[in-house]
């Protein structure tokens, strides 16, 4: 599924305007990251126009080819070519056409901003079309624009929305206003899985602007002209419902099993066995979920936030009970989601609403409700064991994580392995290990979330990996790179250790610590400065990174990117834990879930972009969050001899690891 | 109820039911959504606006009681074509991934810069600790403040 593509077709990628722009089009989707002006940078350089001139449509699901969705950090690195060798197969037909209508032969034609030139003559682009749109299967063998007349990829570029974004003009999913347009609001059941088993709406359909109360199943709302309206009328439904508790899924997956861990581990001359814990945390997104459905006639329109706009265009054409050509999906601007997108929740419930009422519907999810009903990263616990041969090696390793299931995909041990079990495997070489992901069940609704379970193993593993240097008298870093055989895997630990003054002395209360891992292709190490007071309290003081992302379409981006990946994971780790009991989560407030805020981020993140330009880029998105964790409680250990299993960070767990 | 309301220098009326929220009224009655909903409890920031000179969160405030104030949005920032100097320093900076914090933020900058216009870090850090970001900017965003603050 994960290569399912239609041979590449120009007329799906590039078009030519009648006034000489280039809309680019592309399924995947701008949540932040960047990758509507990376895109923009390609198709400008490629095609030979000014980047203004280039617009780029992102996952209208009439209009771009179909795509799986947007996740794991791949944008780039997949759409980037494709994209690239469409625009090269745009220029080279412009040039093929502009040397019939001018005579020239095309070996005599070359571009110049937007423009074909050449024999003394030219044809801008717009005069090249002739009603005919290029079109045409995208060959293997595009011959694409050598490097030293590429003008935007590899520089750094502000995100093309900056001007709306600060103006407050960029209209985001919940900023869609339609003519007619409704609000609606949810009446939520006590516990998730609940079933409807009566309700009387006889009050609700009285309240003033109150239009419909729409049932369908067990989903129930309210369809009002204003959102307070809705609000109120949602609270005057009264509804009883059957409690079901719902278990999640079991599996056990092995993930390695080399030859003779049992053995090497007990004949080890030190062997060390820890546990690491990780609480569940909320995706926490600073816009709830919010979506606009216009069902009216047959068909639908959706505007909505979403990773995968075809995903949804499936998910409402069945709620509906349309075909899916009848379902238009147009993903707008969304708050940063961190993964939670991928479940589509208020968009089938838009649907309904607006089905039911027979008015367009916005129905915006109240910060409540996202904290409730979002699907959140699971709990983890890893118990790593490990033995030291006689020259402080690594003699064996047996890892087993136990979690719950990271993406709505199921039970297949395919795609555990890569979600669940993501980055459980050790970045390490030089000995045989045993990993095994065990799933296990819980009453929390669990789902993609940033980087999927990569930074609940890489906490453990690189905790771990200082215990045991720690604990056979080794310097951390010397320890990691007797284990690394990777060269570009070696050059981010080096140098983000270099570059920080990871072994010069720091002031009193001060340490570093220092974390690394591989994720998906992008390497990426950091080093953490932390101050620990008497009582407890952690204040991350620095963090350096650098990382090698493989050939990088623009540094700025991915230092932007990378910082921030940094900053939430750093949040993750001092302040995050959900808590839910019997599948309900209790804390659904920024006060009872509190994040960091401005006082709390660190003097400075500093990230050096060092990509390996021989080598396909990788994505960003996800891998600068995933150390984090590690080299902050390593930096813990540093600074107060307190080593943390368990996070968060609290004053109050970290005072305890003192006195103990 | 009928309200008149001064925004971002202009007279406008509207007429809304009693307790409707000041951002209510600016998102859905005057059509300016750069004021964000984020929590409905003055805990995030992303609704932000200038109302007398202070960045106060609009959904807080009740239509009636805003109709008593001088409320600036983040779309009355800036002049014709010209930015406020705290937007200009975002894009600068890049201080934004997803957007949907940075209207707050200006709004924040905006108020602090009006009444100290050289606050020092500590000073950007509190008057913006309102304002939350999921994204990870702060870093960014602190150094697009200072920016426009200049040396103090």
């Amino acid at each position: 599924m994960w290569d399912r593509r239609d041979p590449e077709r120009l007329e799906q990628r590039i078009r030519v305007e009648s006034d000489g722009s280039i809309t680019a089009l592309s399924g995947k989707i701008e949540f932040g990251q960047g990758i509507r002006t990376a895109f923009a940078q390609i198709v400008a350089d490629e095609l030979d126009v000014p980047i203004e001139r280039v617009k780029v449509v992102l996952g209208d699901t009439d209009q771009v080819p179909f795509d799986v969705g947007t996740f794991g950090s791949h944008s780039v690195a997949q759409e980037t070519p494709l994209l690239r060798k469409a625009a090269a197969f745009a220029r080279q037909q412009l040039i093929d056409r502009a040397s019939k209508k001018l005579g020239v032969p095309a070996e005599k034609l070359d571009t110049q901003a937007g423009v074909v030139v050449g024999g003394g003559k030219r044809a801008p682009y717009a005069e090249l079309l002739d009603s005919e749109p290029l079109a045409g299967t995208i060959p293997d063998g595009v011959e694409l624009m050598p490097d030293k007349r590429r003008k935007y990829a590899g520089k750094p570029m502000p995100h093309i929305e900056a001007r709306d974004v600060v103006t407050g003009r960029a209209r985001f999913v919940a900023d869609v206003r339609l003519p007619g347009m409704a609000r609606g609001a949810m009446v939520r059941p006590p516990m998730r899985g609940a079933k409807l088993r009566s309700l009387d709406d006889s009050a609700a359909r009285t309240m003033p602007g109150v239009i419909a109360v729409v049932r369908q199943g067990d989903v129930v709302g309210v369809v009002a002209e204003r959102d307070e309206q809705a609000r109120a009328g949602a609270t005057a439904v009264v509804a009883e419902w059957h409690a079901i508790p719902v278990d999640g899924p079991t599996a056990e997956v092995p993930m390695r099993a080399d030859a003779g861990v049992d053995e090497k581990l007990r004949g080890a001359s030190i062997r060390l066995a820890q546990t690491y814990v990780l609480p569940p945390i909320a995706s926490a997104p600073i816009g709830p979920s919010a979506a606009v459905a216009d069902v009216r006639g047959y068909g639908a329109t959706m505007y909505v936030g979403t990773h995968r706009p075809f995903g949804v265009r499936e998910q409402v054409a069945k709620t509906l009970g349309l075909p899916e050509k009848k379902v238009r999906v147009l993903p707008q601007i969304t708050s940063g989601t961190y993964g939670r997108n991928s479940a589509a929740d208020a968009a089938i419930e838009a649907a309904i609403l607006s089905k039911g009422s027979g008015r367009p519907v916005l129905l915006q999810w109240t910060r409540e409700e996202e904290f409730a009903w979002s699907p959140s990263r699971p709990e983890a616990v890893l118990e790593i064991s490990a033995g030291l041969d006689a020259d402080g090696r690594i003699a064996a390793w047996h890892y087993d994580e136990h979690t719950n299931v990271h993406t709505a995909a199921g039970l297949d041990p395919q795609v555990l392995v890569v979600t669940s079990g993501r980055n459980a495997i050790p970045p390490y070489a030089g000995f045989p290990a045993k990993v095994t992901l065990h799933i296990e069940p819980t009453r929390l609704r669990t789902a993609n979330f940033r980087s999927l379970a990569a930074s609940e193993n890489v906490f453990a593993i690189e905790s771990f990996m200082d215990e045991l240097a720690l604990l056979a008298e080794q310097d951390p870093l010397a320890f990691r790179l007797r284990h690394i055989e990777d060269d570009r895997f070696r050059r981010v630990v080096e140098h983000v250790a270099l570059r920080s003054g990871l072994t010069e002395p720091v002031s009193a209360r001060r340490g570093r610590g220092i974390a690394c891992t591989v994720y998906h292709g992008t390497y990426v190490a950091q080093v953490a400065e932390v101050e620990v007071s008497l009582s407890g309290a952690v204040r991350l003081v620095k963090v350096w990174c650098v990382v090698d992302p493989g050939q990088t379409l623009n540094p700025e981006g991915v230092r932007n990117q990378i910082e921030g990946g940094i900053q939430q994971s750093a949040s993750w780790t001092l302040k995050e834990e959900l808590l839910h009991r019997d599948g309900r989560v209790m804390n659904t407030g920024w006060d009872t879930y509190p994040i960091a805020t401005f006082r709390d981020a660190p003097e400075s993140i500093e990230v050096l972009v060092e990509g390996d330009e021989s080598a396909p880029p990788t994505g960003v998105g996800e891998p600068g969050a995933v150390p984090t964790a590690a080299a902050i409680a390593n930096a813990v250990y540093a600074a107060s001899g307190a080593r943390m299993r368990s996070v968060p960070l609290t004053r109050e767990r970290v005072r305890k690891a003192m006195a103990g | 109820m009928k309200l008149e309301f001064s925004v971002n220098g202009e007279r406008r009326e509207v007429d809304v039911p009693p307790n409707t929220t000041l951002l209510s009224v600016l998102r859905d009655d005057l059509d300016l959504t750069g004021a964000r909903y984020g929590c409905g409890r003055g805990q995030c920031g992303a609704c932000y606006v200038i109302a007398d000179n202070r960045a106060v969160a609009s959904c807080l405030i009740t239509a009636d009681q805003a109709a008593r104030m001088e409320i600036t949005t983040v779309e009355g920032l800036a002049h014709d074509a010209t930015l406020h100097p705290v937007q200009q320093a975002f894009i600068d900076e890049d201080a934004m991934q997803c957007g949907y914090c940075t209207s707050g933020m200006v709004i924040s900058a905006a108020a602090l810069l009006g009444r100290d216009p050289n606050p020092d870090e500590t000073s950007v850090r509190d008057a913006l600790a309102g304002n939350l970001c999921r994204c990870g900017v702060y870093g960014r965003a602190i150094r697009a403040v200072l920016r426009v603050a200049g040396p103090s």
